[in-house]
């Protein structure tokens, strides 16, 4: 049965005022958001919908239930129309939207009381609410959590909720529009994991909207939205497929399928596969064509990544820091440690990356730098105490940034502040001025005792232009008529604007499609290269620590874990999977090589990694026996 | 601004916690006349034992009642302060130039904090037992019989919880925004007033923006969950009176009457 059909369906967000014009609607057509889609979704299937921002994807997902209705053409649910209110009624209960961003789509402070409202809302009688609320928590596996408090859950875990919530109204289909994209690997997965199970076991039909093309596949069907028009449709492997025709629609193919693809034109054929042990396989069969006994590898690191600087004496870039603690409400009932004795080192020259789940204390520590946070000695009040008999003293802290001392009060904490730059996740929520060069300006205004405008309007310049925006268009338009990367840039030059020698930035690519992280991590370069000596990233996503840093550290539970160039500390693949840590995918392809017998030293980024297993490819088919790893020897 | 205990609810299955919120509000109606009515130590002290035992028994621990006291601390000093040293009284214990301390206002100021204690603490245990939503219905319940002349009852409760729900989240988010502010060279806390209140207008301007982006985002996951105001609507949480209300509501008369008799038949403080 078709669950979901679109016929021929036009959509305009300016309709009202295009209807005071005289003339065919049609005539207009760049204003739409949807361009005649033809879409049918039978029912138990399970559909995704990709497209960059602005494709009209979310469009889409709001005409589905009525909270839009088209210009033209027809939605249909189950075969009836949204007409009037009593039938829009129905319509939405057979379908279920789940939202971005899991904090806007909670009614209630207790989970069951949030569950409640759909049903509540069509009038189910009391005692069948009940058996629903617990039909949903089972369902996304949070029974535990009936009477918990939403916003003290993960990210996931209030996703998850979100969903009960609409599974409590028993729809058939259940809309995802970019539900995961605010939530962390771990999160992600969670409630990736949970709309299987709904699709597979509860038969509901799924129409997934997302930019992670890793998603994707998991569908049955992938559908490509590009302004307004379905531009490919068909199994999710053939849509990845067209590399070349994805990239014209700013899409990414999923990194797995882009390793296998890379690694098939370099004359290893392995087939498509999103897991790495199959992948590991593939590449061994592929490449055991020979006995080989080595079983030592001796591939040298290739990449410019990698690279440890050497510390020459200079403060300028440098954080030291040891010993560093912190609780948070500090001799309260809720005091929590946040950071126990931290000792990390971070060279000028760095572009470093800190990994961790949320909790392991790295927001703490980098909220340290700038002295947001304080350390006890640091405070206004602080007096030095005497020492207890019998009682050590805690180890002293130090903390140098930049060649100030962040344990000392008399430190000029707004001078360190303009030499340390921190970019906080989500920084375009933070933009405020009229006018983009007002905004921008602001931060150099206030470290600076009365510039003249000449100077002001020199920095504002520079730093818009180092992060490729063009000055002279942008700079008096208004930061809330930009687009979201756009205003994302204009926030870090805000903050590049006072030229920091170390800029901090807490999740730089959060909620961006895979072209977009893309881009903010090649300016991080630029910036990196010429501007700022020291970068430093906050990030829970390995691979983009893999791709871009020299050095990381590993925060856990309020300390670090190891520091070490990514290939060092993804080589300790396991240790890190123990931990509940992620890892690059191409570690998970090296791991389950080794474990075949096969050991390919690689740096960990994508371009080595597959240099590296063509490198090998070709000794093993050149028939020496250089090198290698048997299995059998 | 953390610090504030917004009433945030303490879980627990305590009896408190088990009452209907619609006998918890009664209560802490006939709880606040009581005080209101108290002349002297004798009925405040009648007072302070009740809701003494009304706090062990509602297994919220000491320090967070402590920390809704904090808030009101510098309003409490003030009040105090002032009442040292404009009462009238007769005794003499001190006297400076115009300043003079009489033995009947270290008693009057002293009755006051009490009082002002007594007040905090009774309204910040009801939302420390009662969620907020059950508060809410509490709330709504109570109105109920204002819908014959068409006030929106409903609407009013659900603005309610709505409001209680996303006062964590706005609060954090507040947080956040003055720290980019601050990490870009804003200065909260030095200078004077209009200085201050200058620079707070920074992290006002996204705050705004972002409480009508989410309210916007609110409504639609609303209505995608089918709501459509108050016509069919059912109610999941049915707030039942049992024998632990009344006994709740007789402990309060029983305070009420105590005071009342106290009143008349022991001398005033003042």
């Amino acid at each position: 049965m078709e669950a979901v059909k679109f016929d021929n369906v036009y959509f305009s967000y300016d309709r009202e005022e295009r209807q005071g014009e005289q003339g065919d609607v049609f005539d207009l057509g760049g204003s739409y958001a949807l361009r005649g889609i033809n879409l049918t979704v039978q029912e138990g299937e399970f559909v995704a919908v990709l497209g960059h921002n602005g494709s009209g994807k979310s469009t889409l997902a709001r005409l589905v239930n009525g909270l839009l209705t088209p210009d033209s053409g027809s939605v249909s649910v189950f075969g009836e129309t949204a007409t009037d209110d009593k039938k829009l009624f129905e319509i939405r209960k057979q379908v279920g939207i789940v939202f971005q961003n899991p904090d806007n789509q909670t009614v209630a402070s207790i989970v069951e009381d949030d569950i409640a409202f759909g049903p509540e809302n069509v009038g189910i009688p009391r005692e069948e609410i009940g058996e629903r609320i617990a039909f949903a928590l089972n369902a996304v596996g949070m029974n535990e959590f009936r009477h918990a408090t939403p916003s003290r859950l993960s990210g996931g875990q209030k996703q998850r909720i979100a969903i009960a919530g609409v599974l409590a109204l028993r729809p058939r289909v259940m809309i995802l529009d970019e539900a995961t994209a605010m939530l962390d690997p771990r999160g992600r997965k969670e409630v990736m994991d949970v709309v299987l199970k709904l699709n597979k076991e509860e038969r509901i039909t799924v129409i997934l909207i997302t930019h992670f093309p890793e998603e994707a596949l998991l569908a049955d069907r992938a559908v490509v939205l590009h302004r307004g028009e379905i531009v490919l449709e068909g199994a999710p492997e053939t849509v990845f497929e067209k590399g070349e025709e994805l990239k014209k629609y700013s899409l990414v193919m999923p990194r797995p399928v882009r390793i296998c693809r890379a690694l098939t034109e370099g004359g290893v054929s392995v087939a498509d596969s999103m897991d790495a042990e199959a992948i590991a396989k593939q590449i061994k069969e592929r490449t055991a064509v020979l006995d080989v006994k080595n079983t030592e590898t001796t591939h040298p690191c290739t990449s410019s990544l990698g690279v440890m600087p050497t510390y020459t004496g200079e403060d300028i870039g440098r954080v030291f820091c040891q010993n560093l603690s912190y609780v948070y409400n500090a001799k309260t009932a809720f005091a929590t440690t946040a950071l126990s004795g931290v000792d990390l080192e971070i060279y000028p020259g760095d572009f470093f990356g800190i990994i961790g789940h949320t909790g392991s204390g790295k927001s703490t520590f980098v909220q340290h730098l700038n002295a947001l946070l304080k350390v006890p000695s640091a405070e206004k009040k602080y007096k030095p105490k005497k020492p207890k008999k019998g009682k050590p003293l805690p180890p002293k802290i130090v903390l140098k940034v930049n060649g100030y001392d962040l344990t000392d009060k008399t430190t000029d904490f707004l001078a360190l502040r303009s030499k340390v730059g921190m970019v906080f996740q989500y920084p375009e929520y933070q933009l405020f001025a009229e006018t983009v060069f007002d905004d921008v300006a602001f931060g150099y205004r206030n470290f600076n005792a009365k510039p003249s405008e000449a100077e002001v309007a020199e920095a504002v310049k520079a730093a818009l232009e180092t992060v490729g925006l063009n000055y002279e268009e942008i700079k008096n338009r208004s930061p809330f008529e930009l687009s979201g990367g756009q205003r994302r840039r204009v926030a870090i030059a805000g903050v590049i604007v006072t030229k920091p020698e170390i800029l901090v930035l807490d999740e730089p690519a959060a909620g961006l499609d895979p072209l977009g992280k893309e881009e903010i991590m090649s300016l991080l370069h630029k910036i990196h290269a010429d501007w700022c000596k020291t970068v430093i990233i906050v990030s829970h996503d390995m691979d983009e620590i893999a791709e871009n840093c020299n050095r990381a550290a590993i925060f856990a539970e309020g300390s670090v874990l190891s520091v070490d160039t990514p290939s060092a500390l993804f080589k300790a693949a396991d240790a890190l999977s123990a931990k509940g840590l992620d890892v690059p995918f191409t570690a998970k392809i090296t791991r389950a090589l080794a474990k075949l017998g096969l050991k390919i030293e690689n740096d960990f980024t994508e371009t080595d990694f597959i240099n590296q297993v063509l490198a090998y490819a070709k000794m093993a088919g050149a028939g020496t026996r250089l090198t290698g790893g048997a299995d059998n020897a | 601004m953390r610090d504030v205990a917004f009433g945030q609810y303490y879980p627990s299955n305590s009896f408190v916690h088990k009452c209907d919120p619609r006998a918890k509000i009664l209560f802490l109606i006939v709880y606040i006349v009581a005080v209101f009515l108290c002349k002297n130590f004798y009925a405040l002290g009648a007072c302070a034992a009740l809701f003494i035992l009304i706090a062990c028994v509602s297994n919220v621990p000491f320090s967070s009642l402590l920390r809704s006291v904090k808030a009101v601390l510098f309003l409490l000093l003030f009040m105090a302060v002032l009442n040292l040293f404009l009462y009238d009284g007769q005794t003499v214990l001190w006297s400076w130039k115009f300043i003079t301390i009489t033995k009947e206002a270290i008693y009057y100021t002293i009755f006051l904090a009490v009082r002002l204690f007594l007040l905090v603490l009774g309204s910040s245990l009801l939302t420390l037992t009662t969620t907020p939503v059950s508060l809410a219905d509490g709330i709504e319940s109570l109105l109920s019989p204002l819908k014959l002349i068409r006030f929106p009852v409903h609407e009013l409760a659900l603005i309610m919880s709505i409001a209680l729900r996303f006062i964590p989240i706005l609060t954090e988010e507040t947080g956040r925004i003055m720290n980019a502010q601050k990490a870009r060279g804003a200065d909260f806390e030095t200078g004077g007033l209009i200085k201050r209140v200058k620079a707070i207008i920074p992290t006002l301007i996204p705050l705004l923006i972002s409480a009508f982006r989410r309210a916007d985002e609110l409504g639609d996951a609303m209505d995608a969950r089918c709501y459509s105001g108050s016509k069919v609507r059912t109610k999941y949480k049915k707030l039942t009176f049992t024998w632990r209300d009344l006994l709740a509501l007789l402990f309060g008369v029983a305070l009420l009457t105590g005071v009342i008799l106290l009143r008349v038949y022991t001398q005033a403080l003042i």
